[in-house]
């Protein structure tokens, strides 16, 4: 069983009339191809980064990214 | 395709061009006396390489100014950053092994060739590495 950061970058452009992820890395101030990396779980971002994300979709770093089983994840994800 | 991944394949593209054209003259190149069309051909190589470099970048900034001018941001910082070691570790390898050919008789101008070698495959690594980090996410 392995443990991985998840996120839901993806749920929050959506309601956020479909941000795009361009935007989302202007305003974070990283490239559009490291937010696609990010948000497809390929990359983690520092803390400094995360935090930016949570304060661009004016939210908590916990409501953005969550930490533990790939398991957990997945049923945290069904429940929503 | 981020300018940072485009300029990998801009520089990875020139070094396989010019080196391959460069290396095939190894032999003449290893000569103790290499005559001065040998040393025109090696310096020739190197100006190749720049005016591609050069040009490829101009092209790519003039099409998308906006992209060339940001930052390096972190994940690109990594990128560069574990590439960049990893082609260390081969340089130094293949440095090692281009002094070790002194004992199977090989002359100054020799060693010198395959530590040039050593660093022409090094940047191959270094970009080829980005380029593998790039198209992968990380």
């Amino acid at each position: 069983m392995s443990t991985a950061i998840t996120n839901k970058i993806r749920r929050l452009r959506f309601d956020r009339g479909e941000m795009t992820q361009q935007e989302l890395a202007d305003r974070v101030g990283v490239t559009r191809q490291t937010v696609n990396a990010i948000e497809l779980g390929k990359y983690s971002p520092s803390l400094e980064v995360a935090f930016r994300i949570a304060a661009a979709f004016g939210v908590g770093l916990d409501d953005v990214f969550a930490y533990g089983t790939a398991d957990e994840n997945v049923k945290e994800g069904r429940a929503q | 395709m981020s300018f940072r991944e485009k300029s990998a394949w801009i520089t990875l593209t020139a070094i396989l061009l010019v080196s391959v054209l460069f290396f095939l003259h190894g032999p003449e190149l290893l000569d103790p006396n290499p005559t001065p069309w040998t040393l025109h051909a090696a310096a020739a190589c190197i100006g190749a390489f720049i005016a591609i470099e050069v040009v490829a970048h101009l092209v790519l900034y003039l099409r998308n100014p906006k992209d060339a001018r940001t930052p390096q941001d972190e994940r690109e910082q990594l990128i560069a950053l574990k590439a960049t070691r990893l082609a260390a570790y081969v340089y130094v390898v293949g440095s090692f092994l281009a002094v070790l050919t002194v004992h199977h008789g090989a002359n100054g101008i020799a060693v010198g060739f395959f530590v040039l070698f050593a660093f022409v495959i090094a940047e191959i690594v270094n970009y080829a590495t980005r380029i593998i980090y790039f198209r992968r996410g990380f």
